[in-house]
This record gives structure tokens, sequence and C-alpha cells, in this order.
């Protein structure tokens, strides 16, 4: 049983790796055939201008500076994101008044917030920080307050019955009962969190000082630099998939999937 | 092992604005080492009063008490069994979810202590090879013999069992059965066990109650005194059973 | 596999629908841009002088929202004229575009406004202070390298405080005093803002950054679009002459068509029209100077030493 599943892995591993190359090769010839080499340089050019730019241009002082706004934002973001679940839980007031916020602001897009954001705070690092933070803080507590709402009350019973209560029934019952809704909203605030600070250094331009990968797709987009905006778009996609490749699959693979916990 | 006594419960829900008597001035008195199994009808009670010896739920009026004294809210020295298999910690191993409340109780803190207690508890439900499977992976019977091995090992004053069998197979059933009286035979542990399985309630109990429909009342009460192994095809076992069956009220809406 | 093969098919069958255009010989597509130095095209447009001279022609205006867009639309295609600052024209030129200048449009005073009064010059610009540009790589932040380049000894030396904003929300935070310092901007941004209170120039682009007068914008042509058409073409560009000419010798004349255009009353629109470095004109000024810098800055990696090369 276990070769057949193996073999089945194997199988979407291969079709998934001949579509790329697949999608490589008409990257790399249909801009020459068609005559638009200028407007979609071919695969190998966009290569070489990100591995130029990366080790001897500036894209890695940009990448640097954007992975530093987005952890900043993520860190800030869930660390919000746990005090106001957790007030929820506690005070049934407090988780009605949650209610009317984030009908209110969970649909409103953090670009939208931006020229707001920026009367009140300014332009700079500390507006793409809050942008960050507004477009991840409601699916995070969305998400954990569905996690709450749905544990099983035997388990809760269950907790109780074994001698725990207050904090330690929260900690050591609640939240691992929870875990599969945080963590789909820890992945959809990763792929939000990345969308809004690329979005928002695009609408700001630079932030001042170095700007991140939106201000380089940005910068690039004016010089007319096709092969490097390429390279901007190339590093906002591996970035984005080595996170949720390597961190977030694997994350997801040894806790809910194993433990047979699905949202 | 402890004494149980249950003293004139009652207890009532609002239900529509209407006021539903579920309990009705039960008593029910145990010895230490007691098998007490509760027969009754489909939604006649039986989880409430075992809730509410549990301390999930309070009656209106009466009391309960361990060794004389009142029971004191929830906790691990009631501990109960239930139907649903959900009851293990899924993001726990076997071992774990064994380990888990002895730590959390004080049971010990010496490690090597808590993996023999473990491992002697895992072994006496025959799971010792599962250690470190997680409840997912296990079938309904191994997932409420690990419950029963987890309440055991906490050794609690009373050990209650909410129709623990009631959602496995014939077999598994009849397995689990068999195993459940081993355990009792070895620990003397005071048990109630709540079915509505006539056939059941003779094969474990040491004492059976059967109760009526709503509000329960105790309507029946005998002691169990047909030797092991109980068998239904013997004299004994088939008039024990036709009386509890008399005893029992079927389905009235 | 079969299926795979299928679904990959269809997938190819949707996306030829998109790119199947034949493009009619008569037909020209030209990008529309308000502010006053694109009126010529306005005129253009108003008073049918592409028709005056081309009466086939078949004229679609494409509403684009920026510079950078309209270049880009140009670059695939999609718009065979446009018009844009000289800077922009010649990054997509020293990039091998199809394209070249049909010809200019004006001359405008542009210049750097700050609201500090501290800052009396380019070297009393601190590290924190933000200067707004509309964008990387426009006229006005070639400008402002040019100048620094001339106070500081390094073109690049304030590429650090530039950041990117549209030009009515600069001027907006400009005037109010929030967060920005300095604002590189063109009419009639620059004439709002040189008109309010606690506002003085630092860089006059003329003066200070580029020693002469220049070409601002320009419209340029792409060359699929000369071939496809010569004649058409030729019509645009008399069209567009026809135009500069109304507008450089009696702006008067059309202030009902071009005022409203611009949101202007008809005594604002001639203030503008007469203040001092407001020029329309056809033949470009400045280019290799610019083209020169911008290679020396490394801004572009080509040039030329001859204007012939850059218009058609």
């Amino acid at each position: 049983m276990t070769d057949k599943v193996n073999g089945e892995k194997n199988k979407s591993r291969l079709t998934k790796i001949s579509f790329l190359l697949a999608l490589f090769l008409i990257w790399e010839f249909v801009p020459v055939w068609t005559n638009s080499a200028k407007i979609i340089p071919p695969f190998h050019k966009v290569m070489v201008a990100f591995w130029t730019n990366l080790w001897h241009g500036d894209l890695l002082q940009h990448v640097a500076y954007s992975l530093q706004l987005i952890f900043t934002g993520i860190l800030i973001g869930m660390i919000l994101a746990f005090v106001l679940t957790a007030l929820c839980i506690v005070s049934k007031r407090f988780n009605d008044i949650m209610d009317v916020v984030i009908s209110i602001m969970h649909p409103l897009p953090g670009i939208a917030l931006l020229p707001v954001v920026m009367l009140i705070v300014g332009l700079g690092a500390k507006s793409i920080i809050i942008i960050i933070v507004h477009s991840i803080l409601w699916p995070l507590i969305v998400n954990a307050l569905a996690g709450f709402n749905s544990i099983p009350k035997i388990q809760i019973e269950l907790g109780k019955n074994l001698g725990m209560k207050g904090v330690k029934l929260i900690w050591l019952v609640m939240i691992p009962n929870a875990f599969p809704y945080i963590l789909s909203g820890i992945k959809i605030s990763w792929a939000r969190s990345w969308r809004a600070l690329v979005s928002a250094e695009m609408v700001f331009g630079a932030s001042g000082m170095v700007g991140g990968l939106g201000w380089y797709i940005y910068k690039t987009r004016f010089f007319m630099d096709v092969s490097g905006m390429f390279a901007g778009l190339i590093s906002v996609i591996i970035i984005g998939m080595l996170v949720d490749e390597f961190v977030l699959k694997s994350i997801e693979k040894n806790t809910v999937k194993k433990w047979g916990m699905s949202v | 092992m402890s004494s149980l006594q249950v003293n004139n419960i009652s207890k009532s829900y609002q239900l529509d604005n209407k006021e539903l008597n579920v309990l009705n001035d039960i008593s029910i008195s145990l010895d230490s080492g007691d098998f007490l199994t509760i027969l009754g009808p489909s939604g006649c009670g039986k989880s409430t009063l075992i809730r509410c010896i549990c301390g999930m739920e309070t009656p209106d009026s009466g009391e309960i008490l361990i060794d004389g004294k009142p029971i004191d809210g929830i906790g691990p020295e009631r501990l109960m069994v239930f139907q649903d298999f959900n009851q293990l910690f899924p993001w726990k191993t076997v071992e774990e979810n064994i380990v888990f409340p002895l730590k959390l109780n004080n049971v010990s803190n010496n490690k090597v202590e808590l993996n023999e207690i473990a491992e002697e508890f895992m072994d006496i439900v025959n799971l010792k090879q599962f250690r470190n499977a997680y409840p997912n992976q296990l079938s309904g019977g191994m997932r409420q013999r690990v419950a029963i091995a987890r309440s055991l090992a906490l050794n609690p004053k009373v050990l209650l069992m909410d129709e623990p069998f009631g959602a496995l197979d014939a077999q598994t059933r009849a397995i689990l059965q068999k195993e459940l009286y081993q355990l009792w035979e070895k620990f003397k542990t005071t048990i109630i066990f709540i079915t509505h399985n006539v056939q059941e309630a003779i094969i474990l109990g040491s004492k059976i109650i059967v109760l009526g429909l709503m509000p329960a009342t105790v309507k029946f009460e005998t002691t169990n005194t047909i030797p092991y192994p109980r068998m239904p095809e013997t004299k004994e076992f088939m008039s024990l059973w036709k009386e509890l069956y008399g005893h029992l009220e079927t389905k009235r809406f | 596999m079969k299926k795979l093969l299928t679904s990959l098919l269809m997938v190819i069958l949707v996306l030829s629908l998109f790119s199947c255009s034949s493009k009619d010989p008569d037909k020209v597509v030209i990008a529309q841009q308000f502010g006053l130095g694109y009126a010529p095209l306005t005129l253009v447009k108003e008073l049918n002088l592409i028709e005056k001279y081309y009466p086939n022609a078949k004229i679609e205006w494409a509403q684009l929202g920026s510079g950078g867009s309209i270049r880009e639309a140009m670059a695939a295609g999609q718009v065979d004229v446009g018009s844009m600052g000289v800077p922009p024209f010649l990054i997509a030129w020293a990039k091998g575009y199809d394209y070249k200048i049909m010809t200019a449009l004006c001359e405008m005073p542009l210049g750097l406004q700050t609201n500090r009064p501290e800052v009396k010059s380019l070297k009393d610009i601190s590290p924190q202070m933000k200067i707004a540009t509309p964008s990387p790589g426009s006229i006005q932040h070639i400008l402002l390298s040019m100048a620094s380049e001339k106070e500081l000894g390094d073109a690049t030396a304030l590429d650090r405080n530039v950041i990117a904003m549209a030009h009515p929300d600069a001027a907006n935070a400009l005037i109010n005093k929030i967060e920005i310092a300095a604002h590189f901007t063109s009419p009639p941004y620059i004439f709002m803002e040189l008109e309010s209170e606690g506002i003085h120039q630092v860089v006059d682009a003329e003066k200070d950054a580029f020693g002469e007068a220049f070409t601002f914008l320009v419209t340029a042509g792409t060359g699929k679009f000369k071939t496809r058409n010569p004649e058409l073409f030729e019509a645009v560009n008399t069209a567009l002459r026809e135009a500069i000419a109304i507008m450089e010798n009696d702006p008067g004349s059309v202030s009902d068509i071009v005022a409203p255009t611009l949101n202007l009353d008809r005594e604002t629109y001639l203030r503008y029209c007469n203040w001092p470095g407001v020029k329309f004109e056809t033949e470009p000024r400045g280019m290799l100077k610019f083209l020169d810098f911008m290679n020396r800055a490394g801004y572009v990696s080509k040039t030329t030493s001859e204007q012939r090369d850059l218009m058609w």
C-alpha cells in the first residue's frame, strides 16, 4: 500500500516538474518566435538578470528589506491577534464588539486603507507595517475564533475531568484543538501579508532609504528594465514558495496532517 | 476504591418554557468495588445522572457523597469514559495520552516511573505495539481501550462509563466487555456503567439498576450473582434478562 | 495523459483567442493625456485636425493611467502615438524600442520647491527629508540628479531621499507640510506651489539643473505605425504641428476647448499659457544633453551624438 502511495506521490511530483519545465521552454522560445523579446525577455535572460542583480546589484538589499518589514508585520499581527482572540474568549461583550469590528475591517483591502494610514503616520516603513498587520490580523482572528468555536464539547469536558481549568485548559486543550484553524489562518496570512507588502510598496514608491521588492519592481518598470522587473517578480514568487513549501507545509505535515485534524 | 452515595437527587431542564423533569428523587448506594450497570431506555436521563455524579452537571436537589464526603465539582477522582471515540487528545500518541494526565495530576514527576505506569497499562489493554501511534491511526475499539487505560492509570475513586461500547460493532464490543471485566477483577475499582443493552448490563454488573422513563426514577434494583463467565445461553442469565427486560420501558413517544 | 492533453489544448485555444487582432491600416491609436503641456493633443482631437489631412482616418483615443503605462502600451503595440517626458522617452529608446520622436510638444518651467525655510540649497537637505517626484526615471527625477551633480558633485546623492508620488498628492502634501520636504514638479502644480504661503523654490530646472532651455514633452510614434501607413503617420504629424502652432501663437482662441479639460477658468488658463518659460514648439531642444547625462549617470547604457537618431 505504501508503494502505491509513494508511486502516486512521485507521479504527482513528476507532473508538477514537467509542467514547470514546459513552462520555462515556452517562456524561452515563444518571445523569440513572436518577436516580442523586448516585452517578455526569454527565460534565460530573466534568470541571468535575477542572478546578477541578486549578487552584484541591489536586489538582495531589497529582498532583505522586504523580509524585515514582513516579519515585523507578521510578529506584531500575531501578537495582536493572540491578545484580541484571548479577550474574545474571555469576554462575551468584547466578542460582540469584535464581531462588528471584524465585519467592518475584514473585507477592507489594505491598499484601500493606505491613503488614510499615510495621513496619520506618514510615508515609510511604519505605514507598510500597519498595512501588513491589517491584512493579516482579521483572518488570524476569524480563523482562531472559528477554531475555538469548533472545539468539540467533549474535549473540554475531558480536559476538566482530567483536572485542568483556566489557563491550563486553554493552553493544553483548547489551543491544540483549535490549532488546525489557527494554522490555516497563518497560511492565509502569509499570502496576504506578502501581497500587501508588495502592493503597498508599489503604490507608495519607496519608503525612503532602500525600499523593498515592490519598490524594486516599480523602479525597474520606469527604467524599462524588463529583465530586472521579472527578476523582482521571480524573487517574490520564490520567497513565497519557499516559505509555503518548507515552512508552512512542513508544519502542516508534522502537525494537523499527522494528527488527522483537518479543518 | 471508594463507596458512593447518591441521595435523592432530582434535576429539571427548561425546554421551550416547559419544565422538563429529568431525574426524580434518585438514590443509589454503592460499596467500594461495586460494578453498577444502569439500564434505561434511550433518552431516559441516565446520561444526566452520570454527568451529575461526574460533576459536569449539578442536581437541583439531593446530594452525592464519596466516602461520606460531598463531591466538589468536576475532577479526576471521578473519571468519565465517554461513548465518543474523540475522547483522546489527537495531537498526542497513545503513550502520551496516558502519561499526560499522570503528569498533570502529579502522580509522579519521575520520567522513568511515569513510563513504567504507561507501559503497564498499555500492556493491560494490549496496545503496547501502538504506543507511538496517534489516535487517528487507531480503530474505535482501540481508542476506547486507550481511554479506559488512561482512566485506570489515574486510579480514580469511581470510574464512570457512559455507554463506552455503544458505537462499537458486536464483536469488538464482546471482546472489550471481557477485557473490562478482567480489569475490574484486577483493580476492584468502583465502576458505574451506563448502557441500554440488557445483555451488557448482565455480563458486566455486580449490581444492576433499571431506570424508568421521563422522569428517571429507580424502577428496579438487583444484585447480580451469576458466576463468570456469564453465558447468555444459561437459564439464570435468561431469567434475569427477562426480568430486566420486563422493567425496561420502551419508547412511549 | 489524454485528459491532460485535451485540457492543455483548451488552454492554448482560449489564449490564442486573445491574440487574434488584425490591424486596419487606416486606424491609429493615440494616447490621450491631460495637462497644459498636452493641450495640442486635445486640439488635434477636438478640431479633427488629423481628418483634415487624412479624411479616412479612424482615430482611437486611448485613456491610460500614467506615462509609464503609455510607454508600455506602445511597446506592446497597442498604442501608436503617445507623449511623454524626454528622459522616459530616452530610457525606452536606449533599450532599443522601435519608436522615435515625431515632434516636440512644449517647454515648461520645472523646479524643486520646499516647505522648509532652512533649505536654501540642495546642500541643506538632510537624509530624513523626503523629496517627491512622480516616478523614478521621470524628467523631474533626472533634473534633480543633474542639479545634485552640479551642486553636490554626485548625481545619485539624493536618490535615497526620493520617493514616488503622483503630482496632485505631492503638491497637497507639500502645501500642507505633511511628510515631504520638497517636490520636483511641473505646471500647473509648480504654479500652485509657488503661489502658496511658506513655499519657496530651491532649484529652477533651466537655470540650476539643465543650464539652458530644454524640451519638456515630446510625442513619439512607433516604427510599426510608420511602416503600416506612412501617409496617416504624416497626417498625424502635420496635425500635431498645426495644433502646437495654435497653442504657441494664439492660445486664447481655443480657450473654450482647452481650459475645461484642465479644469481652469479662462483667465487662469491664459495666465498659465503666458507664464515665463511656457512655450509650445516642434523642434526638440536639449535631447542630446539629457542623453549624455543619463548615460554618464548610468540611467541608460546607449548614446548617440546625432539628434537624427532620435527622430523620424
